[in-house]
This record gives structure tokens, sequence and C-alpha cells, in this order.
């Protein structure tokens, strides 16, 4: 089944840098679909991050229309976004995701928790989570504790245990070594294959874009190139 | 957000800087126990000069003829009083009759003028402390009707010792002269101004045959056997009993030392407050600095989905934690200090004797009082300024935009 997940029309967003305006993101449109494996790419200060962020209702557009599953975000209260975010969207930021005082555990719970999942059922996903990941047995480390790859598949799990609606990735393996962010992707990969979980990520990494199954590629703020590979 | 922990959240964020929380904790602790000792000393500052005044002289209640109060006459007196006494005693009061008269005493070349107070000694005893504030020689004696207790101005201004003799002259109740010689018998200490300058007390007997006054007293001073119990009671009781005549409380006897009683709390509070504000700054300052170190931390949980609400009550649980530490150990060594001064108060007989405060003499050695109130307003202020200190950085919290929190460096 595929199906729009979000989708921006026309989206513009301005930033004030002193008396300058920078347009971060120019008249964008961009839809992303069920399934899909994206990677955002394009030199720095290209739009990337905002992008993630307009479409995770972190941030409003200054112009234009974005949906998240045919919910027109501009028509929600704040807190019918945050509660979206919480319910339907994972993050997964390029570093220190975690909160520390938590363990691994706590962390991937934590979202489960806010939702007032039962106890039971919460474990139940939690475990299956972390071992789904590769976890198993590290479940009780503090975030400072485990190596940056580690904490970053914690985060991971941590996005996809509520089975949100898209994982939207700023750069997840920028601040690991190649082979981790290897494992990362191949991570993803299976969860995009076998849950059918949407990705959609940023990266600079020419490894990464190879093994996108979508790259969008931006500059300036605007759509430069959006290919869909088999 | 039900489900999540916010108590051990906000625990394990308290550990996390354990320095800082602890110094905080300090802080609070140690202005806590100031607190307490301050507010103990207050206390027992307090109690100390009511039962000075109520003690020394005063007593809970006291019964005159109606009148008496305005025009301390020599002829307005109580009449039924062995009928009022025992009365008074089958309700559990104890009771002493007192008969008052001015006259002129001399010795020497020097004079004053004197307020005589014919007392029963055994009753008398049972009221008041006087007899055991005697300075040099000795209290009243029953039989002796020649030996006199005068204040110690008094006894400055006549020039006199233990031993000396007094002549008194005055005006009897049947209009002759009333004229006898005493002797000094004992000197008082400090007691109030009243007495300190003309007290000149002497037993009830002599005072009836100096001044021809065979019936009635002018005053019938009274105490409760159990000072815990309450005063308007009492003396709602005691109108019950001799309802003809002027019943007075301490209260309207001594206004203000009442007065001064009734503003003690509101003092206690101010002094409070004022230390409590260099706390709030502390306070303010680690809590601040505990939200500015984790903005990005509490972008993240809002990218999650965390409400306001949710950081408010983080921030709030953390502070309350720490109060609570604080509040534990204010309350252990404050009341551990206080209670040692309750047992032995500071002494400050070296820099100052017989002083004393609002017309009532203080002791020389300063007791404080555990009390209710001493120990739990500083901890009960405590929480009110620690809540106040937090609530910016629990707003700041609140209000953070998690886009920029999240890439704030
Ligand atoms: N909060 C902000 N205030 C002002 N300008 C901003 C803000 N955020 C982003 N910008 C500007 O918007 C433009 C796009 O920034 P963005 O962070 O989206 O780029 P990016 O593609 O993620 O870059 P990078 O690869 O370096 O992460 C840049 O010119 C940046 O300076
Ligand atoms: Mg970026």
């Amino acid at each position: 089944m595929t199906g729009a997940i979000v989708t921006m029309e026309n989206v513009t967003k301005l930033y004030e840098q002193g008396k300058i305006e920078v347009r971060a993101v120019d008249n964008l449109t961009l839809t992303i679909q069920k399934g899909d494996f994206a990677a955002l790419c394009g030199p720095s200060g290209s739009g990337k991050t905002t992008v993630l962020n307009l479409m995770g209702g972190l941030d409003l557009p200054t112009e234009g229309t974005i949906h998240i599953e045919q919910q027109n975000l501009s028509e929600l209260s704040r807190s019918q976004i945050s509660n979206m975010r919480r319910d339907r969207i994972g993050f997964v930021f390029q570093s220190y995701n975690l909160i520390p005082v938590m363990t691994a555990y706590e962390n991937a719970e934590f979202v489960l928790k806010l939702q007032g999942v039962p106890e039971k059922q919460c474990h139940e996903r939690v475990m299956n989570i972390l071992a789904e990941v590769g976890l198993q047995g590290l479940e009780h480390r503090r975030p400072d504790e485990l190596s940056g790859g580690q904490q970053q598949r914690v985060a991971i799990a941590r996005a996809i245990v509520t089975r949100p609606a898209i994982v939207l990735a700023d750069e997840p393996t920028a601040n690991v070594d190649s082979v981790t962010a290897d494992a990362l992707l191949d991570l993803m990969q299976e969860l995009n294959r076998v849950e059918r979980t949407t990705f959609l990520f940023s990266t600079h990494d020419q490894r990464v874009m190879d093994r996108a199954r979508r790259l969008i590629r931006l500059r300036d703020g605007r759509l430069e190139q959006d290919e869909v590979r088999a | 957000m039900p489900d999540v922990k916010i108590f051990s959240f906000a625990l394990r964020n308290v550990l996390r800087n354990r320095h800082r929380s602890l110094v905080t904790v300090l802080a609070m602790a140690f202005a806590g126990i100031i607190m307490i000792v301050f507010a103990a000393l207050m206390d027992g500052f307090l109690d100390a000069t009511e039962r000075h005044a109520v003690i020394m002289n005063t007593g809970d209640v006291q019964i005159h003829a109606p009148g008496y109060m305005n025009d301390p006459d020599l002829y307005t007196y109580v009449d039924n009083t062995y009928e009022l006494l025992s009365l008074l005693e089958k309700n559990g009061f104890y009771a002493s009759p007192r008969l008052y008269g001015f006259a002129l005493a001399a010795a020497g070349k020097s004079s004053a003028g004197v307020k005589l107070r014919g007392i029963s000694i055994n009753r008398e005893n049972t009221v008041t402390e006087i007899s055991r504030h005697v300075m040099l020689g000795a209290w009243l004696e029953s039989g002796d009707t020649r030996g006199v207790v005068i204040g110690k101005k008094l006894a400055r201004t006549l020039g006199v010792k233990v031993g000396d003799e007094i002549v008194i002259v005055g005006q009897a109740s049947d209009g002759s002269m009333a004229n006898d010689l005493y002797r000094v018998k004992g000197i008082l200490k400090t007691v109030g101004d009243e007495i300190d300058q003309a007290g000149f007390f002497m037993l009830d007997t002599a005072f009836r045959e100096l001044m021809v006054f065979p019936k009635g007293v002018h005053e019938i001073a009274i105490m409760r056997s159990n000072r815990d119990t309450d005063l308007e009671l009492a003396k709602q009781r005691i109108e019950e009993i001799a309802g003809d005549y002027e019943i007075k409380d301490w209260q309207d006897l001594q206004p203000v030392i009442a007065r001064i009683l009734d503003l003690a709390d509101a003092q206690k509070v101010i002094m409070i407050l004022i230390t409590y504000v260099a706390v709030a700054t502390v306070i303010l300052n680690a809590v601040l600095m505990s939200v500015f170190e984790r903005i990005h931390e509490f972008g993240v949980m809002k990218a999650l989905g965390v409400g306001p609400w949710f950081l408010v009550r983080l921030i709030f649980t953390e502070l309350f934690i720490m109060i609570f530490a604080a509040s534990i150990v204010a309350l252990a060594c404050g009341w551990f200090i206080a209670y040692r001064l309750e047992l032995n108060g500071i002494d400050l007989s070296s820099i100052a004797t017989g002083a004393s405060f609002g017309g009532v003499a203080i002791d020389p050695v300063w007791p404080a009082k555990v009390t209710p109130g001493a120990l739990f307003l500083p901890v009960l202020f405590l929480i009110l300024i620690g809540f106040l200190a937090a609530v910016y950085p629990a707003v700041k919290a609140a209000v953070i935009q998690p886009v920029r929190a999240i890439y704030y460096r």
C-alpha cells in the first residue's frame, strides 16, 4: 500500500539573520510516501534540517501548507502538534538524543509511557525493539555507558517503538565511524523492509546516499533532484 | 502524561549534579537552621516575658470592685472575699487577696511616695513567684508584722539597706493618721517599674492594723492551676463566679506586653522573609543553571511530545526533593540546637543584669523555647520561597521551542 505520509506544498521558510533574510526553504513542494526510504542531501545550508523540522512540526512554515497524514498542521494547536509528534513521528537527531539519567530501556520506553501504554505491553515492545536493534543485554546501561553507535541505536529504537508513520532522522550517522554507520543503515533498511517503517534522513555521506531508495537533492532551499531508484 | 515516573526521574536529575545539589541543599538547610534557632529564641524570650509579666505580679486574671481600676480608692473594695476565694479554689484556681494603699515613706532625710501592698503570704505564693525574687535579705514571714520588703529603686531612693527602719505616714480608712515604723526585711530584684519604684510589701494583718481596714480586699489575683488551659475560658468561668466585679485578664492589664506578643509573629515572619531572600537567590541561581544546561535535553523531550506542564512539574519536583532534604536537615539540626538552648539558655548576665522590657523585668539567662511554630514556620517559608524562586526557570523551560533548544549550543 502506498499513500502520502507527509506533503509539503509551496513551502517557504524565512529566517532573519540580523538584517538579512535567509530563505532556508524556498517554495518547496515534496511528498513522502508510505514505505519510503529516502535521503535528503545537498550542500551545507541547503535547508535539509529545516525541511525535517517543518515536516515534524517542530517549526512552522512562513508560507505554504504541510499535511501529516491528511492533517493540516496550520490548523492544529500547539498541544495537538505536540501530541501528533508523540504519536505519529519518530525523531533521531545527530547527537545527544538520549536522556542522560535514563537507561537504554527507559529511554526507549519514554514515549510509550507518555502515550500511557500499559506497563506489560510497554515492556514487551521495548524488549523486542531493543533486541531488534541489537542491544540485548545492554538495556540497563545509561547513555554514558554506551558507544556513540549504541546510543544512536537506542535513539532509533525509541523512534520506532511507537510504530510512527514516519521516522525523521537528521544526519543520524554523522557522529559515528563508517562501520557503525553501515550497521545503523542496515538496521534502518531492515526496519523499513520488515516493518514498512517510513524513513526520511538527511545526510552528507555519499555511501549513505547510495543506499537510499529515493534521493532528494536540495540546493538553496529548492528541490534540485528527486530520484527514485529501483 | 500519567505514566512517566516523574519522581524517580527528578531524583536522578538532582543526583546528577551532586555538588550543586548538595551546595543548594546545604544553603537552604543552613538558613532553615538559623531561622529555627532564631524563632525558638524569640519564642523563648516572649514566653519568658509573658511569664514574668504574669508570674511576678499580675497573675492570669484579676478581680476588682467596680471603679477601682480607674480610681484606686481605699474604700472601693471587694467585699465577700472569703466566699469568693473558696469558690475560686473549688473551681481549680489559685487566688491571692491583696490590699493596696498609698502613703509616704521616710528614712533618714529621704522620703518617697509608696504603694503599700498588704498580702497573705501563703496565698500569694500560690499565685506569683515574687517571694523568690528577693535580691537582698529575705521575703516576708508570717508573724513578723514589722518586716517589709521593698522595690530596688525605692531602696536606693530612700537610701536604706536590709535591717534599716522606714517610717510610714498616711491616712487610715477612719480618717485618722496612719503612722508606724517598719524594718526592711528584704529588697527585691528588678520586677517591673511600678514595684521597683514604689513597691512596699507587708503582711495583710499589718496593713489592716495600719490603715484601720478590717474587712474586704482591693484585688484578688488569680492563677490557673494549669497554665496550658485556655485563658479566655478561665476568664469566663471567673465571670460566672464573680460577675458583680470587674474581671480583667493579664492582657487587659498589661496591654503593652500583650501587644508586643501579638506583633511578635509578624516580626518573626518578616525576619524569616528577609533572611530567605538570600536563600531565594541561591535557589534561583541553581535552578536556572540546571535548566540552562539541559536546554538541549528539554528540546529533545519536547520533540518527543512532552508538554510544557511535564517540564514544569519535573523542575518543581526536583526542587521539592532538595527542599525536602534541606527541611529534614534544618529540622533535625535546628531542633537539636534550639532544644539545647531551651535546657540551657544563653547567659547574658555579664552584659545585662536587671534589664526590663515594656515595664517587665527580663531574666539575664535567655532561654529558647521549641514550639511547633518555631520549628515549622521556617520550613513552611522555605518551601514557599523555594517554589517562588523556581517559577521563572520552570516557565523558561516550559516555553522552550524545541527547534531552538535542540540546536542550542
Ligand atoms: N534558527 C535559524 N535562524 C537563522 N537562520 C537559520 C536558522 N536555522 C537555519 N538557518 C539558515 O537557514 C539555512 C538552511 O539551514 P539548514 O540548517 O536547514 O541547512 P542544512 O542543509 O541542514 O545544513 P547542514 O548540512 O550544515 O546541516 C542556512 O542558511 C542557515 O544559516
Ligand atoms: Mg543540518
